[in-house]
């Protein structure tokens, strides 16, 4: 079925985003906000803003009746989640499938296997998609550490039932499986209401790379090239590239093979990331997860490959099905995103929520920004404290890094708190230039290295 | 909520002292636009040309909450999130209350349903309702005016 009018399930840049791509297709958008975004960009920019209910998200943003309650109420016939709040919540889907309404991403049995971390695993195994060797559901530190004690120290301890870093944890010695084990299992239930966790063997030279796939539901699948996020804190991505230049040709072909292999066993339907962890004394990479939803890190892919994954999310809910072939898809050129926070560094990242009273983009080729602020827009304390993706396209990654660079310096925010020159510290670290680094790098050469 | 000269005037020489740039704020019957803009009067228009544009795009723009005159005094019970209003307990029955009627904080008004969940809203003041700001069966938003009420000591005074 064609669609008319989207339904836009989420706030701040990437309500602003979907509404754009709506737009773009010639469809209406209707955003549903909490009181605190009333008057926010993405209900400006809308055809039409309803308000949900008050500004904190369970009450709004995370209400799932609520969120699809207004979309039959608005007539729309399309409903996008974006990321985050209820974007990969298979209720959501299925309370869409049920009352008609064509949800934006995949179907709501492939979200719930997926969200289940030891069921993806186990489906990655099915199509043949090397996995982290690893335990399946542990419930005592006890049973962790005879697993521990076959494969090896250091292990990583994650929960079962979800991500984001939530109830996970590094272990390097039995001590440390007893002092974690409770806490992490303690998180995890209050997080995804499961405490089980499971362990993998811990790579300790790692990075993060993930390959964009795009299914159209009926067995058409193809692959946007991948992507770099070993620049993480806490398991936060904060700075994403694409492609991802330390990977040799054989491990990136070998990668987006397996990221099709496995969204074709699951017949897989709208936008997906499949994530590796790539293990860089091995030269082998391995799954960790796939992402049901479209990704903060998105516009990297696009600015490689010239295409709009959002449209081609909303092309493919419409029942048009993919526009590209796999021979279609060519990447071009380099691209960085740094996401840009709401947050004091010096003060251990704590956010800093307020009134923005000056804004100055940086402008030029090759600068993208993804934003829902502006001079006069409160940062609101309720939600993440993301208020920019600044993106960069360049020739090659020496130049991208350069461009980065130069934007940072030239984004002007005040009122408030941000990152932006923690980050423009980053990208001129040498490590950082000669893309010497692992998923540990920023917590263990960047920041110390701050102090001096 | 209603604001009188007075308050605006405030609002003025507040805004004349803060760094601020701009200052909309639009509530009921009220819309203000101060800006320290040289062509301020190209930000009025250009507001009102917006509106004119959402005004002919194939949407319901209106909300319940352009729908109510301000009238002095009168306290407004507001939909606690959005969903469908209803007058009374199930089709065919009489409204929980009527215009005219006395209720106290816990009198049942309405019914709110999200998704088939129907969830009862009570007046939260004692007075009289003084008018039905929402059809029956009609979306609301969360903060919309459902009823105006007259507060009790006001009530008192006119009686």
């Amino acid at each position: 079925m064609a669609l008319s009018r989207v339904f836009v399930a989420n706030r701040g840049e990437i309500a602003v985003r979907i509404v754009r791509a709506c737009r773009s297709l010639g469809l209406e958008s209707v955003v549903g906000v909490s009181d605190a975004d009333r008057e926010g960009l993405a209900a400006e920019l809308a055809d039409r803003a309803v308000v949900l209910g008050p500004a904190p998200a369970r009450e709004s943003y995370l209400n799932a009746n609520l969120v699809v309650h207004a979309a039959k109420a608005t007539a729309c016939d399309a409903l996008h989640p974006g990321y985050g709040f209820l974007s990969e919540s298979s209720a959501l889907a299925g309370l869409c499938e049920r009352e008609e309404i064509v949800f934006v991403g995949p179907r709501a049995e492939t979200i719930e296997r997926l969200g289940d971390k030891l069921t993806a695993r186990a489906i990655a195994a099915e199509a043949d998609v090397p996995i982290v060797p690893g335990s399946g559901e542990i419930r005592a530190a006890a049973e962790a550490r005879t697993f521990a004690a076959r494969v090896g120290y250091p292990v990583l301890m994650k929960a079962s039932a979800g991500g984001g870093g939530r109830g996970m944890f590094v272990a390097r010695t039995d001590a440390d499986i007893d002092d974690g084990f409770e806490r992490a299992s303690a998180e995890a239930e209050a997080a995804f209401g499961d405490g089980a966790l499971f362990v993998e063997r811990f790579v300790e030279d790692a990075r993060h790379v993930e390959v964009q796939i795009m299914g159209d539901g009926a067995g058409a699948v193809v692959h946007f090239g991948e992507r770099d996020c070993s620049v993480q804190r806490r398991f936060q991505k904060v700075v994403e590239e694409a492609p991802a230049a330390a990977l040799s040709a054989e491990a990136r072909a070998q990668i987006h093979d397996a990221a099709c292999r496995l969204a074709r066993h699951l017949d897989y339907q709208s936008a997906g990331t499949v994530e590796f962890l790539y293990d860089v004394a091995r030269g082998e990479a391995y799954f960790i997860e796939a992402n049901v939803r479209i990704q903060v890190e998105h516009p990297v892919t696009e600015e490689v490959t010239g295409i709009d994954l959002i449209e081609e999310q909303l092309r493919i809910a419409g029942g048009g099905g993919l526009s590209v072939a796999q021979g279609d898809i060519a990447l071009a050129g380099h691209a960085i995103e740094c996401r840009i926070n709401a947050e004091a560094p010096e003060r251990d990242f704590a956010p800093s929520p307020g009134l923005i009273d000056a804004w100055r983009a940086p402008e030029g080729q090759g600068i993208r920004i993804d934003s829902h602020c502006r001079a006069g827009a409160f940062v609101s304390p309720f939600y993440d404290s993301m208020i920019a993706k600044l993106i960069v396209r360049a020739g090659d990654r020496t130049q991208a890094v350069e461009r980065m660079s130069g934007a940072l310096d030239a984004f002007r925010i005040g009122g408030i708190d941000t990152n932006l020159a923690f980050q423009a510290r980053l990208v001129r670290h040498p490590d950082f230039a000669a893309n010497s680094l692992n998923t540990r790098w920023l917590e263990d050469v960047f920041m110390p290295s701050l102090m001096h | 909520m209603t604001i009188d000269r007075k308050e605006v005037e405030a609002l003025i020489r507040l805004f004349e002292r803060s760094d601020w740039h701009e200052l909309r704020l639009e509530t009921d019957g009220l819309k203000l636009v101060l800006s320290k803009d040289a062509d301020a009067a190209a930000l009025g228009s250009e507001a009102e040309a917006a509106a004119a544009s959402a005004e002919k795009a194939p949407l319901e723009t209106t909300r319940a909450q352009d729908d109510v005159a301000p009238v002095d005094g009168l306290v407004p019970i507001t939909a606690p999130n959005l969903g469908t209003f209803y007058r009374a307990p199930k089709p065919g029955v009489a409204p929980y209350v009527e215009v005219g009627q006395q209720v106290g904080e816990a009198t049942e008004v309405c019914l709110i349903e999200v998704m088939k969940l129907f969830t009862p809203v009570r007046a939260g003041i004692n007075g009289r309702i003084a008018k039905a700001c929402v059809e029956d069966g009609e979306m609301v938003e969360f903060g919309a005016p459902l009823f105006l009420v007259e507060p009790e000591a006001e009530a008192a005074e006119k009686a």
